[in-house]
């Protein structure tokens, strides 16, 4: 349990999780450019949200790992979805998410949703599994 | 009587297995039968097909896309036990 005269990891941990979560989020949308992609950039994302939950003191995670588990279906229902339809209507796909110029961030038709959707379970999943694991100890 | 037994089954299973590594293909040879059209195909035609520049995105997110989408649910699977298991107050009550 952090105290509250921990002044110096509050403030270092303030400062670094927003850069943790920008960089997270940047390995996530650019995963069909550079090496990375949902699962990793996830697991950045995550290790951000954790930094900042073991920094500002163990609060009860009840109601955090309900909406986290929310977020994290519906994430992969939204993959499920998606991928199903570039399946069973490549046409209808291909308009709505083009191929695009190869090299752009907005090109490879459906890869930049599935890997935020990726991106979104696997940060959620690692939240939790923090989120419990640190309870119980 | 039986350790001789046993020793000879070992020693020719021993034999057989020396004899297979012997004939194996040569590692980053050419004409082995890894490289067929499959490799090809995604190593040539990736970019053009998927958009992708990362060739290793293009194979798990547009050739093997369920592939990735069951890797996902086994990780949400996984958080579904861990939740059964250890969650006291989530989940269960409200």
């Amino acid at each position: 349990m952090i105290e509250d005269n921990d002044i110096i990891l509050k403030q270092a941990a303030r400062v670094l999780t927003p850069f943790i979560l920008i960089y997270g989020i940047y390995i996530t949308f650019h995963g069909h450019l550079t090496p990375g992609g949902g699962f990793s950039g996830g697991t950045v994302i995550a290790s951000s949200l954790i930094l900042n939950r073991i920094s500002s003191g163990n609060r009860g995670s009840g109601p955090e790992i309900d909406r986290m588990m929310g977020i994290a279906s519906i994430a992969l229902v939204c993959y499920g979805l998606i991928k199903a339809m570039g399946t069973f209507f490549p046409d209808f796909t291909h308009r709505v998410l083009p191929r695009g110029i190869p090299g752009d961030l907005l090109s490879g038709g459906a890869i930049l949703p599935l890997n935020i959707a990726v991106g979104f379970v696997v940060a959620c999943v690692m939240y939790i599994f923090f989120c419990l694991i640190g309870e119980e100890a | 009587m039986k350790r001789i037994t046993v020793g000879l089954l070992l020693g020719a299973m021993l034999v057989v297995l020396l004899s297979t590594v012997s004939e194996m293909p040569q590692f980053g040879s050419p004409s082995n039968p890894t490289h067929n059209y499959v490799s090809s195909r995604y190593v040539g035609k990736s970019a053009l097909e998927t958009g992708a520049v990362n060739v290793v995105t293009g194979i798990i997110l547009d050739y093997r896309a369920f592939d990735t989408f069951g890797e996902a649910t086994v990780i949400f699977v996984a958080a579904l036990a861990v939740v059964s298991v250890l969650a006291r107050g989530g989940l269960s009550g409200d």
